[in-house]
């Protein structure tokens, strides 16, 4: 039986008055790599950004590596570093190079020496496939480049567990291949990984569950195969309907 | 033919050497009256003596003059100098327009007086005093005329008496309740042993001088205006005076304070205004410089702007002031006030080319100019309907000058003295109608404090006025002997800046480090501020609303104000100490105060103008938010807040301009001074716009070049 690595019951979280995830329940193991599809504003991002504390939960227990995040005792910041995130808009720090960018979170908490920070940044930048691009300024590479950058600065800390927010909306279409196959690899290596998307055929290929989810439920939870040949609930059949044949 | 040439020559050459030994062993014929006390009389050993006679051979001694002294009396000695039988004449004699066409005096040497006095113990010490009581008066004197014309205002009756010992019989066997003598006589008679005592300022009636026959000696005048000024200041004269009469200065009034701190107007001219070497003079300042030195105390004196002077005096930030202030009924509620030092009168002024306004009546339909505040504004209001005329209101006086000079004002009404003096600098209004008397001014201190400075100045301003001083201050700024102003010409732009250019220096010197003083704490609390209102802490964020939209909504100058006189004047309230603040002090604080407020939302805006995703991945990646600010934030803030941050700086830098209002003297208020010294407002104020502007230009600049290099 594998390692369970998150653990979520009854989970509600609301803007105001506006109720965007309704009472979500769900496991995830070690080496689960999760697609979670959906319309928009169907509350993915949110339910993803609950799993590092970027979003306070407003009722339900979540249970994430073995922290308790609705408890407030609980050190967010701890959590966090054992939960790579990565961001639509990339969000790489302009002021720095694209090396300072990956070796910041593990300097700034003192988890290695300079040198081997920077040792490893060059090795997930060879990872990465940007090995040239060390001493760069973000604002010089392209989108594609600055969200496997981004990747990488993530993957500095060495996380149990990666999250991805729509990682590939905000590329140009010939970007979208890098970023994905970079994804790939570290699916193949194992690592842990959610995955909000809208690229049906990643899902397919590399996820094994996907999630659909509306309204701020779970809809759907199953296989790739059994989601995308034999979906069950008519709004995942509406849904794929508009995506697939367009 | 040869004799008579011969002749003249030997009269000529005779006469000629009769000059030179009268040059260097000269004797001088003086008469005097024969018994005049405390002036001239004969003492115990019937010797003449008395101030005349002293101050005479004194000044004499000093001229190297052998000195014939004669005692024929009055009109007998006047007769004399007319026939030319005798030199000179000093005897007591009023300088008078009418004896001016036969005589030439000298400078004042005494001006005389007539005073009240009354048994001692029955203290008068004002006129409404003698409402119901009766005034004794010797027959045909001054003293007559002066009680006789204010009978009806007082309310006391008249007793006259031929003599002078019947005089002081009736006051001393309480016949009457107070006497009206010359004051130099009753204090001798006091200086002698009776009873009488004198606690009121005497009425001036006239100026003693020495003379000579009209047209003739003008050495011996020279030579006696000489001798007097060196005797007043090595103190000869008044040690002379002091023999024959007892003053009140004898009482002894010490100084409780060993430097009194006297503040005045920065631009009343000629009460209070920097001469061209940048000193301060006027006859304000030199009243009170000689009346210190009189009483033997010990002043500063400094010149911050009527306004802040009471503003100053009542904060006790000073111990009095002087500052051509008007006694009225309203100020007496807050200051205790001097002895009148001068009557002031206002008058209409108009272009010197104006021919048509002649009385009030022809200002029918014209608009006339007054400056806010003032008793010729009170007037000007006052009799608004009686004349028809409309009043425009002017914050200063070289706004309204300039105003009648371009027409948009037909006339302006304003102190006598101060338009005497415009005039005597050049302005060409003329006065065509009579001055209006508008009050006295007077010394005050705040109400209840420093009464030993008040007696001090009372007593000194008697003793000034008695040996003549007094006048001779006077006339030095309102006459026409001031040629200390035509040493240099300020109505060339180079003419002030080179006369001016130090006083410039200074004044921009304190705008930039009020400037960069502030703004540096300003900068790092503004920062401080800013962090709190973007941190995720409700109460900070509260906390630095409340501070931001206190410090925005008040004006800076209200604030200025509010700390410089308020503050001290609360702990006060507390404390019960006086505790006066440093105006650069409170300058720096309030525009601390003001632009931190406007630099915490800078550096808010600056903040927030960071996409939220920087925070969010910084914080994803497990670091805190403090590290965060620091690391990823502020740095890209900062680059977006810079030149916001030059704009607040340039605006601090404008805004010194405002502390001006407590009297600091930055640059703007240097000009202020500058031009009510010289009148040229166009070209000082342009001058002063000038630097500023070359000053925040540079910045703009700088400015540009920073953020250029920061892309």
């Amino acid at each position: 039986m594998a390692k369970l690595k998150i653990d979520i019951t009854d989970l509600h979280k609301s803007f105001g008055s506006n109720e965007v995830l309704k009472g979500i329940t769900t496991r995830f193991n070690e080496g689960d790599v999760v697609c979670i599809i959906g319309p928009s504003g169907s509350g993915k991002s949110t339910f993803l950004r609950t799993l590092n504390g970027l979003e306070e939960i407003t009722s339900g227990t979540v249970i994430v590596d073995g922290y308790d995040l609705t408890n407030t005792k609980t050190n967010l910041n701890q959590v966090r570093q054992e939960v790579g995130m990565v961001f639509q808009q990339f969000n790489l720090f302009p002021n720095m190079t694209v090396l300072e960018n990956i070796t910041y979170a593990p300097l700034e908490l003192k988890k290695m020496s300079k040198d081997e920070a920077h040792t490893k940044a060059l090795d997930l930048l060879k990872k990465v496939g940007l090995s040239d691009k060390a001493d760069a300024m973000p604002e010089s590479l392209s989108g594609g480049q600055k969200q496997r950058v981004a990747i990488a600065r993530a993957l500095a800390m060495d996380p149990d567990l990666m999250l991805f927010d729509e990682p590939t909306s905000a590329l140009d279409p010939e970007m979208v291949g890098d970023v994905l196959e970079v994804m790939q690899e570290l699916a193949k290596e194992g690592m842990t990984m959610l995955i909000v998307t809208h690229e049906m055929g990643f899902a397919r290929k590399v996820a094994n569950r996907v999630i659909f989810t509306d309204g701020g439920e779970i809809l759907e939870d199953n296989t790739p195969d059994q989601v995308f040949e034999n979906p069950q609930h008519p709004r995942l059949k509406d849904f794929l309907n508009k995506v697939l044949n367009v | 033919m040869k004799n008579k040439l011969l002749m003249l020559l030997t009269v000529f050459i005779t006469l000629f050497s009769a000059t030179i030994v009268k040059a260097e062993d000269k004797v001088v014929k003086i008469a005097s009256d024969s018994t005049y006390a405390p002036f001239e009389f004969q003492d115990a050993n019937k010797k003449y003596v008395g101030i005349d006679v002293d101050l005479m051979q004194k000044i004499s001694e000093m001229n190297g003059w052998q000195l014939d002294q004669s005692f024929p009396g009055f009109q007998a000695a006047l007769d004399q100098l007319n026939a030319g039988q005798t030199d000179g004449v000093i005897a007591g004699m009023s300088i008078t327009d009418e004896r001016k066409k036969v005589f030439d005096f000298s400078d004042s040497y005494y001006a005389s007086s007539v005073v009240i006095a009354s048994k001692k113990g029955n203290k008068i010490s004002t006129y409404n005093q003698l409402k119901g009581k009766s005034v004794g008066v010797k027959n045909g004197t001054a003293s007559q005329d002066f009680l006789s014309k204010n009978k009806a205002k007082y309310g006391y009756t008249i007793k006259t008496y031929d003599e002078g010992s019947q005089l002081y019989e009736s006051l001393k066997v309480g016949t009457v309740d107070a006497i009206m003598d010359d004051e130099p006589v009753l204090r001798y008679a006091i200086n002698q042993g009776q009873d009488f005592e004198i606690n009121m300022s005497g009425e001036k009636i006239g100026d003693y001088g020495f003379a000579v026959k009209k047209g003739t000696h003008a050495d011996l005048i020279t030579g006696f205006n000489k001798a007097l000024k060196e005797l007043r200041n090595n103190g000869g004269y008044d040690a002379i005076l002091n023999k024959y009469i007892k003053t009140e200065t004898e009482k002894d009034i010490k100084p409780v304070k060993s430097d009194y701190r006297i503040v005045s107007d920065s631009l009343f001219a000629p009460f209070e205004f920097q001469n061209s070497s940048k000193k301060y003079v006027g006859i304000d300042v030199d009243l009170m410089q000689a009346i210190a030195k009189n009483q033997k105390f010990n002043i500063t004196m400094d010149f911050v702007g009527f306004q802040t002077a009471i503003d100053q005096t009542q904060a006790s930030h000073a111990d009095g002031m002087i500052a051509g202030m008007s006694i009225t009924d309203e100020r007496k509620k807050v200051f205790d006030f001097s002895d009148p030092y001068f009557t002031a009168n206002a008058t209409i002024a108009v272009k010197s080319t104006t021919t048509n306004i002649k009385s009030y009546k022809d200002l029918k339909g014209k608009t006339v100019g007054v400056k806010n505040g003032t008793a010729s504004q009170t007037f000007l209001d006052k009799n608004k309907d009686k004349y028809g005329y409309s009043v425009k209101v002017f914050d200063a006086a070289d706004t309204m000058y300039e105003s009648l000079n371009t027409g948009s004002i037909d006339a302006f009404m304003d102190d006598e003295p101060v338009v005497k003096y415009a005039i005597l600098q050049g302005k060409k209004f003329a006065t065509p109608l009579e001055p209006e008397k508008i009050g006295e001014y007077g010394f005050a201190v705040k109400k209840g404090t420093n009464p030993e400075l008040l007696a001090m100045f009372n007593a000194g301003l008697a003793k000034l006025k008695a040996n003549g001083e007094y006048d001779t201050i006077v006339e030095k700024y309102m006459g026409n002997t001031d040629s200390d102003d035509n040493k240099v010409d300020e109505s060339t732009m180079i003419g002030i800046i080179k006369n001016n250019w130090q006083q410039l220096a200074k004044g921009l010197g304190y705008t930039l480090s009020l400037t960069i003083v502030s703004f540096i704490l300003a900068l790092i609390i503004g920062v401080i501020f800013g962090l709190f209102s973007v941190s995720p802490s409700k109460f900070l964020k509260g906390f630095t609303r409340v501070y931001v939209d206190l410090v925005r909504g008040v004006p800076l100058m209200v604030l200025a104000i509010f700390i410089f006189y308020g503050i001290p004047n609360l702990i006060e309230s507390i404390t019960g100490h006086s505790s006066p603040l440093n105006d650069y002090v409170a300058g720096v604080i309030a525009l601390t105060l003001n632009a931190s407020a406007y630099i915490a939302e800078i550096v808010r805006g600056g903040v927030n103008s960071v996409p939220i995703g920087q925070m969010e991945a910084s914080r994803s990646l497990g670091i805190s938010y403090v590290k965060t600010m620091r690391r990823v934030i502020l740095p890209q803030a900062v680059k977006i807040t810079i030149p916001s941050l030059v704009n607040q700086f340039i605006i601090s830098l404008k805004d010194t301009t405002i502390i001006s209002a407590i009297g600091l003297i930055e640059l703007l208020q240097t000009g202020k001074i500058i031009v009510a010294r010289n009148f040229q407002s166009f070209k000082v104020y342009g001058l002063i716009a000038l630097i500023y502007l070359v000053v925040i230009l540079s910045l703009t600049i700088f400015a540009r070049r920073l953020e250029r290099n920061m892309k």
